[in-house]
Order: C-alpha cells, then structure tokens, then sequence
C-alpha cells in the first residue's frame, strides 16, 4: 500500500484557555485510500490525544462527523483524501458556535428542528370516513401507504442531520435565527406525507419571519448535502405551498387556532 | 410593516417568480430585437413600423404581454435589492429598504399599466 505524507491544520479551542480559536499543524503519514475521518483518527491516536472530534458510523449514515475541509462543509467519513494536496485545513462546521476543537454547539440547531413539528399529525385519531386527507388503517392499526405516495417525501426522508448545509447557507451566515434548510426540508417532508393533516399548523410555522421567504436561493444547501436531499428543492416548494396557502386563504378563512391537532 | 411586510412575502415572491421568468427570457428576447437587432439592420425596421407595432401592442394579447413586460421584471427588480441589502448586513434597514423598493415598484407598475392601457 502507498504512502505519503500530508500536513493537517487543524482548529484548536479550549473553552477554558483561549479566547479564539487557534490552528496546529501535523504532518502525518497517510494512505492514500484514508478518508479525511482516517486521518483525524490517527493523528488523536497515535499523535496527540487531546483533539476533540466528533464522529461515530464511519459510513455516511450518522451524520456526526461534518467538517469544513479547506473551507467546505464534507462528511469526513466520506471525503477521499486522495482528492486534496499536501495540506488540508480541518475546522469545525461554519456557523456554529464552537464547543471544543472541531466540535460545534448543535442546540440551536434542535430548537429549529422541533419548531416545524416534524411527527404525523392527525386532526383526530379516529377512522372515520376513508378519504384522501383520511387514508385507511390496515387491520393491523398502521396506516397504509403507497409506494407513489412514499415517493411523494422519500427523498426528503433521507436527511442524517449532518448540518452541512446550514454551514454552506449564506442566509443562515448573516441571519442565524435562519429556520435554515435541513428543518424547513424535514417540516415540507411531513407536509408531503399522505398520512399527515398538520399541513396548517406547519404553514403557521412557514408564515412566520426567517423561515421560507428568507431563502434567497443560494441553492448551497443541496449543493453540499452529501445524501442529495436537495433542501433547496424543498424550501422552494414550501414557498410554493405558502403561495397556495395565502391564496386559499382569500377565499375560505383558515383553520386557525380551534385546530389543536393529536400530538 | 414588519408584519405587514411577512404577510405580503407570498405574493412578492410570486411577483418575483414571474418576473424573472419573464425578465430572463422575454424581456431579453424583446432588448435583443428591438434593442440590437433593429439599429443593426439585422432585422428590417419596416417590420416593427408604426403601424404594425401598435397593431400588435394594442390588441388584448399584446396589451397583457406589454404589461407584463413591463410589471413583472419591476418587482423582480425590487426584490432582489431587497434581498442584496438584506445580504450586506441590511436585516434591521429591512423595514425602511423594503416598504422604499416595494413602493417605487408598485408606483412604476401602475404608471406602467396605465401607459399599456392608452395605447
Ligand atoms: S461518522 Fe457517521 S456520518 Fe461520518
């Protein structure tokens, strides 16, 4: 097996030491078929354990281990080394307040994610008439789904909470109140849910400020997602969908708040 | 105006959607003819004389295409200084840059329309 050598810049911060973030540099020996996680991995093993990082599958599927490398937002578990040259710069995710070395604060970003109710949402939980809003229980309680219909959301279904796009969003750069992409792709994914009826009460939550119509359609988000759950496809058919919702609303008044829905 | 302006986002946006539908493709096909094309001698000015012009512009078809024209692309316009401004650290002008923007594009539109409608 090949090897060479590559010099990692990596993002130093102990909360309790420094006041900003510093960089350290180490030149390790790499293989060349390392992903960037490889290479993190062995310089806290076998050079210096002090390194925060966080990471936990190794396989694009937990969504822990996002990083700027060079500047962009990659999962480090899924990003060849072999496509960068001798040096390669490591940072914690942009926009994100730094808790340790590469590892970010994600609690803001969770508020985001329960602002938009992402669970199904019944209007009651009875069976009554079978319908389209009101699809049929099978004998065995769960609701019945078709494949059509789980095309409808699947691809929006497929997001691992990485957090890559809300560091690649320049919306979220400048307003971070920003309800960002990721949340407003998992809102529109229930809207599209044929089981759900919480379409009005996550259109309330689309109403309001720094959601939808904050997007200025950079369409960074999907260019970075590394699940290809294109965000910005959702964000733009959310705005759609509040178009309609605006219209609809001329002509018959909106539920409004006698919808408590069944959590 | 902060609410007001949230409320009316969906309209603008579909103003805004239109717009640069039209300003990308029509209003550039438009500059193209009667702004390069024509001077040129690349197309014959006989074919955009008085007469035929106005018979196109002022029939329903032409009367809404020309409005159109000259509606949608304000408000795409609008916007989009809107959002820049947003962009350079502009989210607290907000309420003064928008209602500004929102306003000269409303004003222009109507103008605009009252011009299409005396042809
Ligand atoms: S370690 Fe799980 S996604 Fe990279």
């Amino acid at each position: 097996m090949s090897e060479s050598k590559k010099t990692f810049v990596i993002t130093r911060f102990d909360p309790d030491k420094d006041e900003v973030p510093k960089t350290q540099e180490y030149e390790i020996p790499v293989h060349e078929d390392w992903k960037v996680l490889d290479a993190i991995n062995f310089i806290k093993d076998e050079v210096d354990p002090t390194i925060s990082h966080r990471w936990s599958c190794r396989m694009a599927v937990c969504g822990s281990c996002g990083m700027m490398v060079n500047g962009e937002p990659k999962l480090t578990c899924k990003t060849r080394l072999s496509d960068y040259g001798d040096r390669v710069i490591v940072e914690p995710l942009a926009n994100f307040p730094v808790i340790r070395d590469l590892v970010s604060e994600l609690d803001g970003f969770m508020e985001k994610f329960q602002a938009v109710k992402p669970w199904v949402i019944r209007a009651k939980e009875e069976a009554g008439a079978v319908s389209a809003s009101n699809p049929p229980k099978s004998s065995k309680g769960t609701f019945v789904q078709s494949a059509a219909e789980l095309a409808e959301f699947k691809q929006f279904s497929l997001c691992i909470n990485c957090m890559l796009c809300y560091a690649a969003c320049p919306v979220v750069a400048n307003e971070p109140e920003f309800l960002g992409p990721a949340a407003i792709a998992l809102g529109h994914r229930y809207n599209l849910d044929s089981r759900d009826q919480g379409l009005d009460e996550r259109n309330e939550v689309f109403r309001g400020e720094g959601t939808v119509f904050s997007c200025s359609f950079a369409n960074e988000c999907s260019e970075v997602c590394p699940k290809n759950v294109d965000p910005a496809a959702a964000v733009n058919q959310a705005k759609f969908g509040a178009v309609i919702d605006w219209a609809t609303s001329l002509v018959l008044p909106r539920p409004g708040a006698s919808k408590e829905g069944g959590k | 105006m902060r609410h007001f302006l949230l409320r009316i986002e969906p309209v603008i946006w579909l103003l805004f959607g239109q717009g640069l539908l039209i300003g990308t493709m029509l209003l550039t096909g438009w500059v193209l003819v009667v702004g390069i094309g024509v001077p040129l001698g690349l197309i014959d000015p006989a074919a955009l004389s008085f007469d035929r012009a106005h018979a196109l512009g002022s029939n329903i078809i032409g009367r809404l295409v020309l409005a159109a024209l000259i509606v949608l692309p304000l408000w795409k316009g609008a916007h989009h200084l809107r959002h820049l401004s947003i962009d350079f650290r502009g989210a607290e002008r907000d309420v003064v840059v928008a209602p500004i923007l929102y306003g000269i594009a409303t004003v222009a539109s109507l103008l605009g329309v009252l011009a299409v409608a005396r042809l």
